[in-house]
């Protein structure tokens, strides 16, 4: 009978090392998990449009939802967590990148927040931002860490377009801190640096979500 | 590190901070009256903010400038577009101000004013005329401006013929959007691509959609552009009538149009995109950014413009595979030249190579690129099959072993440390030793330049 508990413990301590291992090769579930199941994610995370009234506002919204969905906006600007992004906090921002000799940049919460998003910002600043990169604060984010210099090529009824439907995302209270000066990237000899995790702060809850 | 290299460090970052920041020059505001002081407040906004685009000698060719569309400004030439001075002359100081203030339309000149006081924007623009020598050598010729003719219907119809007269369309189109137009394929005294502007859609006028900012493109001609000066083929009150047509003929802007309208005008562009799918897919290309990854770049981050989509950036992405950009141009070797339409959609929609393998969703963004309409695919196809071939072959991704693999997955998922991708400067593909001799030269001359 012993014997028989020895073994036993023995099988399912090597399982657990084998499942532990299998966690550590497969999560992020990159490979498991066919490409559709990653498109559908990225759809089903952005917002209906269709609460919007106006339906000349939400034709229009649609639009900037196409745009912004395949300029994939959401890469930077949805937190990740260590097992992905955080869908539920879509377009909240938390992402991070230093470029060397330039400045370190957090992505921001575009979401129209009143305390933490963009809706403490005018249709002016934001569109200044997709258009030439200048910040609130005047400050010129990098073009490779903001890609504004692609974004400059909107045309400004495009650009109009991305704005509206920003207006229209669910707010999300997300902090994000503000950018830092550091310079030096993680590797010396690589130019720039982007972080894999989330530095936003959760006003709501205190804790990071999943 | 001791302390003191931590103090001294923190130092350096603050000073960058502020610098950044263009504290520094508001506190220097209002120091105009020394010279000195001016030149310098000018070099430190002008370094903080004008470098990405316009580059640190002014040449116009910051790290930014080679995915922008038009290109930053070149100060050394003393050559601008929008003045209130004859062809070829160079501008007045208010006319470069007024550049500064409130930025370009529909370019990546955003308004200064709001961000930077004005004498701070004064001496900014001495700034900018010190890196010509043609403002110590020449004064700016100021052109006459005729007394306005207000806008009617009897002036516009004047300013139709006036349109016709100095056979605007040839290039804009009798519609002013370019239909029937001889051609609307152009490049500017450059070599860059450039297109009529389209003179229904006023928001995009670079230089202001008055009628008197209108007046002055005829007048002063676009210099460096195809748009000449019409100085001289049209007395002073036809001009003003012609402002007046080309306000007359704006269209509606998006922001402004009801339901139906805005239905129109979007399957309006769809069919248009559908008549041009090159010029749709550029449009997506350039609006996406694709060369910003499938282009190498330099220390400064600017691109390797002889290596434009032709791949070569390393991406370290531990603990997962280091990739290096795919060559997008239609190389038939080392590019996409032998790839089936289906092939480069299926990696673009699906993150699938010609080899079966899968990528992971980043930093090539296909489950975003999936969202793709069919018409808006075959566009982007379109388009890469134009892009001239240029040889460099890419390396495979090299894998992690796997015990650095299992390591890396260990400090994430269970540690969770924050393990930050990176990317490299210079070519990892191997291009012919031509065009690297090529770039060599090209960086060792300006690297020459920048030191003078």
């Amino acid at each position: 009978m012993k014997k028989i508990l020895k073994w036993i413990a023995i099988i399912v301590g090597i399982l657990l090392v084998v499942a532990f291992f299998a966690f550590l090769y497969f999560i992020p579930p990159f490979t498991l998990i066919p490409p559709e199941e990653f498109t559908r994610q990225t759809v089903e995370a952005a917002p209906s449009l269709d609460g919007i009234t106006d339906p000349a506002l939400r034709a229009v919204a649609e639009r900037g939802k196409y745009i912004a969905t395949v300029n994939d906006c959401s890469g930077c600007h949805t937190p990740l967590g260590d097992q992905g992004p955080k869908w539920d906090a879509y377009f909240s921002g938390g992402g991070r990148g230093t470029f060397k000799g330039y400045g370190t940049f957090n992505t921001r919460n575009l979401t129209p927040d009143p305390g933490t998003g963009l809706a403490r910002r005018s249709d002016e600043q934001v569109q200044r931002v997709l258009r030439s990169g200048l910040l609130p604060e005047g400050r010129v984010a990098h073009y490779r860490d903001m890609p504004w210099a692609a974004y400059s090529n909107w045309t400004p009824e495009d650009r109009y377009a991305v704005l509206v439907y920003l207006r229209h995302l669910k707010p999300v209270a997300h902090r994000i801190p503000d950018d830092n000066a550091e310079t030096a990237t993680d590797d010396p000899t690589a130019i720039e640096t982007l972080y894999s995790l989330d530095v936003g702060v959760w006003p709501d809850s205190g804790a990071a979500r999943k | 590190m001791t302390i003191w290299n931590k103090a001294e460090r923190a130092g350096l970052y603050c000073g960058l901070f502020l610098l950044c920041h263009g504290i520094a020059p508001h506190l220097a505001d209002g120091q105009t009256g020394n010279p000195a002081a001016v030149a310098s407040l000018g070099k430190s906004i002008y370094e903080s903010k004008c470098v990405a685009c316009h580059g640190k000698e002014g040449k116009g060719n910051g790290p930014a400038a080679a995915v922008l569309s038009p290109r930053p400004r070149d100060f050394t030439e003393g050559k601008y577009k929008f003045r209130s001075t004859e062809s070829g002359s160079i501008p007045t100081d208010e006319d470069l101000l007024n550049t500064v203030s409130v930025g370009l339309h529909a370019t990546a000149m955003p308004d200064w004013k709001p961000f930077i006081g004005d004498d701070s924007l004064k001496a900014v623009v001495a700034y900018v005329k010190s890196f010509s020598i043609r403002f110590t050598r020449e004064t700016p010729k100021l052109i006459t401006v005729g007394g306005a003719v207000p806008s009617s219907p009897a002036s516009i119809a004047a300013g139709k013929n006036t349109y016709d007269k100095l056979q605007c369309g040839g290039c804009h189109g009798v519609d002013g959007a370019g239909k029937g137009a001889v051609t609307t394929e152009f490049q500017d005294d450059w070599g860059y691509d450039l297109k009529p502007t389209n003179l229904t859609e006023p928001w995009t006028f670079r230089g202001g959609s008055a009628p008197r900012d209108i007046y002055l493109r005829f007048t002063t001609g676009i210099d460096g552009s195809p748009m000449p000066s019409f100085a001289g083929s049209a007395t002073s009150h036809e001009m003003w009538d012609l402002a007046n047509y080309v306000v007359s003929i704006g269209r509606k802007p998006v922001w402004t149009m009801n339901e139906t309208e805005v239905i129109e005008f979007y399957s309006h562009l769809e069919s248009r995109a559908k008549l041009d799918p090159v010029s749709r897919g550029k449009y997506l290309v350039k609006t996406v950014g694709c060369e910003f990854c499938h282009s190498p770049v330099k220390e400064d981050g600017g691109m390797i413009e002889e290596l434009r989509f032709a791949g070569g950036q390393r991406w370290d992405l531990y603990p997962f595979d280091n990739v290096v950009s795919y060559n997008l141009t239609s190389d038939k070797e080392t590019g996409l030249g032998n790839w089936t339409d289906e092939q480069i959609k299926t990696l673009l929609t699906k993150g699938i190579r010609r080899n079966g393998s899968r990528m992971i969703p980043y930093p090539m963004p296909w489950p975003a690129f999936a969202s793709l309409k069919a018409d808006d695919l075959n566009a982007i196809v379109a388009y890469l099959r134009t892009i001239p071939p240029v040889y460099n072959r890419i390396p495979d991704p090299q894998s992690p072993n796997i015990f650095s693999y299992f390591w890396g997955k260990f400090k994430v998922l269970v540690l969770k440390k924050d393990i930050p991708l990176h990317v490299f400067p210079g070519n990892a593909g191997t291009a012919k030793e031509k065009t690297m001799s090529e770039i060599d030269a090209r960086m060792r001359q300006s690297a020459g330049e920048g030191r003078q």
